[in-house]
């Protein structure tokens, strides 16, 4: 005969057993939540950071290049002038567009400036004045380039670029000289670090900044790379881009130019990370589905355990659908715990994945609702069918049960 | 006006091709504030009738009516209804719900009837105190004696002042001692609070102190 300690044991085992089952259905629900969250708020979070670097600048900045049709992709050829706009062009256009409040051609070309006889790999940018204002750029140090510069050989370093040189032992570079293409450039000054991405050139913070005049000396023609603008900000955007076409038609008739605006890009970017949060979310999604069956499994197993109970509360004038309420709202509690710890996971882990990445850490209202809001229709769709069943009973054989 | 009148209550049960008529054609007439007790031999149906009597089960023939009203026809809704309004169910088990303290299980019909919080708790106490269970209001069952469970479940089945108690065997899990006072709670409800009570029992000395007996045999019922 099984004595009482054993059965005090069993009984312990098998409180043990079902708390096991109903934490091991909410890691199913954990994961799910956690991993929605988390993936719906990385992905807001690149977004808000990304709009934030382009807003920095003004998302009425853009940017033209030469090129074919409309592709994202390939300006002209560098080493082809005459797929390049040229600085007649680009002179020209302050002029005939008066509504562009600040136009910056610029050339870019990659070279070995030395310092004191060590090779810098690093990019040049030729720039004017207006490069600085459209880009945001402040000064560490010293001044940046004036477009009463014309000819001379003076250079401003990039954050980067300055760090670079200190590691070489300049000290602070101001007066310094760099050699690039065997010229002596005097440094006249020294950024503070831009921040990265946007419209914002990425040779800005790595580089050095020469005069334009000066960069058009190391080229076999005049020509630019590209031109940045700010246009006003009610001007019709499409009709400026086809006076645009028209007028660097006039210079080159097979070409059309590309205009790519902050706004376009803006928009692109939200599209495909849409488009990105919804993927991930949908892979959350597959872990809230086998977590649901989890609890779905838990909840049938509670309901016929608790066929007694069923059968006691019945007999006492609980209607089916007092039965089925109550099922319902434990699934429901279920889930919601199990919503709860995921959110607060998946908050964790968008936390973590901010500050490695250097993302804005932004937890939206909506990502949360939707947490609380999915938990909840969880438990409400998974423990649909086990509450019926419990409604369903039969109350005299419910009470008949052991 | 009875409070139950069963003419020709059968039950019949069918399992797979085969069918157990266990009611052949029960006759009962119960006035408000009798005592009656059941008896008769294991399988005889008594509990079988006992539901029927309460509501949680429909007979297969014969006709029942509960203070004058025709008790046919009744949805699941309504059932729950009266079994909540009208009855008080004792179980040989007490089934007492091992989760909720005794106050709780008291309280249990008066939530199903919607009574707010505070006088659900109000009644239950009383209803407590009646039984002698005043002082493990906070106990849960398993921590409570059988005879202390079946006066929480006394308590419970009192608690929706019910027109008719209905009890299954109340003392059938109990020592003699404990029966008596079991018995003793039963008797006094009866003569003081005149609630109409029906008890199945297969204790003669239980049967002897009920004012009126009735046997069940072979499917009928047949005063003793
Ligand atoms: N749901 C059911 N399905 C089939 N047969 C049933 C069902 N419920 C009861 N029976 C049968 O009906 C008969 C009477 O059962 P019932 O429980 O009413 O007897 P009882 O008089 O209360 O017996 P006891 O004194 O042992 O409690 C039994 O033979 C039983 O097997
Ligand atoms: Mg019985």
């Amino acid at each position: 005969m099984i004595s009482f300690n054993e059965i005090v044991r069993e009984a312990l085992k098998s409180q043990a057993a079902a708390k096991q089952r109903t934490l091991l259905a909410l890691i199913g629900i954990v994961i799910g939540i956690g991993s929605v969250i988390a993936l719906v708020t990385v992905g807001e979070m690149v977004q808000l950071t990304s709009e934030q670097q382009f807003r920095q600048m003004g998302t009425n900045i853009i940017t033209i290049q030469r090129g074919w049709g409309d592709s994202k992709e390939g300006g002209g050829n560098p080493d082809r002038p005459d797929q390049m706009i040229t600085w007649t062009e680009a002179k020209g256009l302050a002029k005939k567009f008066p509504k562009l409040e600040a136009v910056a051609p610029y050339t870019s070309s990659w070279g070995q400036p030395l310092f004191a006889d060590k090779s810098l790999d690093m990019p040049v940018l030729g720039v004017t004045r207006s490069f600085a204002d459209l880009n945001k750029l402040t000064l560490a140090k010293g001044r940046f380039i004036s477009d009463l510069d014309g000819y001379s050989f003076f250079g401003v370093l990039g954050a980067g670029a300055a760090a670079k040189l200190a590691k070489l032992g300049a000290g602070d570079p101001l007066g310094k000289t760099v050699f690039f293409k065997g010229r002596g450039f005097k440094i006249i000054g020294v950024l503070a670090r831009a921040e990265e991405g946007g419209m914002r050139p990425f040779e800005i913070n790595p580089g050095m900044m020469i005069p334009i005049h000066t960069s058009f000396l190391f080229k076999k023609e005049r020509v630019i790379n590209e031109i940045m603008a700010r246009i006003a900000p009610n001007m019709d955007r499409r009709r400026l881009k086809s006076r645009l076409d028209q007028y660097f038609k006039m210079y080159q008739p097979d070409m059309s130019i590309q205009v790519r605006s902050a706004e376009q890009l803006i928009n692109e970017m939200a599209k495909q990370s849409r488009l990105f949060t919804l993927l991930l979310g949908a892979i959350g999604s597959i872990s809230l589905l086998v977590g649901g069956i989890g609890v779905m499994n838990v909840m049938l197993v509670a309901v016929s355990e608790r066929r007694k109970e069923i059968g006691v509360r019945r007999a006492l004038g609980a209607m089916q659908s007092d039965i089925r309420a109550q099922f319902l709202v434990e699934s429901v509690i279920l889930c919601l715990a199990g919503g709860l710890i995921g959110i607060a996971l998946g908050v964790g882990a968008a936390y973590v994945l901010a500050k490695v990445n250097g993302w804005i850490f932004f937890v939206s209202g909506m990502g949360l609702a939707l947490g609380v809001g999915v938990s909840s229709a969880i438990g409400v769709f998974f423990g649909y069918f086990p509450a019926r069943q419990a409604s369903r009973l039969n109350p005299i054989l419910a009470l008949r049960d052991e | 006006m009875a409070l139950i009148e069963l003419r020709g209550i059968t039950k019949t049960y069918h399992i797979g091709d085969m069918s157990v008529e266990v009611l052949r054609g029960v006759d009962l007439t119960v006035e408000s504030g009798e005592l009656l007790a059941i008896m008769g031999e294991s399988g005889g149906g008594k509990s079988t009738l006992m539901n029927i009597i309460g509501f949680l089960d429909s007979p297969s023939g014969g006709g029942y009516q509960f203070e004058g009203q025709d008790a046919g026809h009744l949805d699941d809704n309504e059932l729950a209804h009266i079994r909540n309004q009208k009855i008080g169910f004792i179980f040989q088990q007490f089934n007492l719900l091992p989760r909720l303290n005794a106050l709780e299980n008291v309280m249990l019909p008066l939530v199903y009837r919607g009574v707010p919080p505070r006088q659900r708790e109000k009644v239950a106490k009383q209803m407590l105190k009646q039984v002698g269970m005043a002082d493990r209001m906070a106990h849960r069952p398993p921590e409570l004696s059988g005879g202390q469970q079946q006066r929480v479940a006394i308590a419970r089945a009192l608690s929706g002042s019910p027109s008719l108690i209905l009890a299954d065997e109340p003392t059938g899990a109990l020592d003699s001692k404990v029966s008596q006072e079991i018995l003793d709670i039963f008797l006094e409800l009866n003569r003081e609070n005149k609630i109409t009570t029906v008890m199945v029992t297969h204790d003669p000395k239980v049967g002897k102190q009920c004012r009126r007996t009735v046997r069940m045999a072979d499917g009928h019922l047949l005063e003793v």
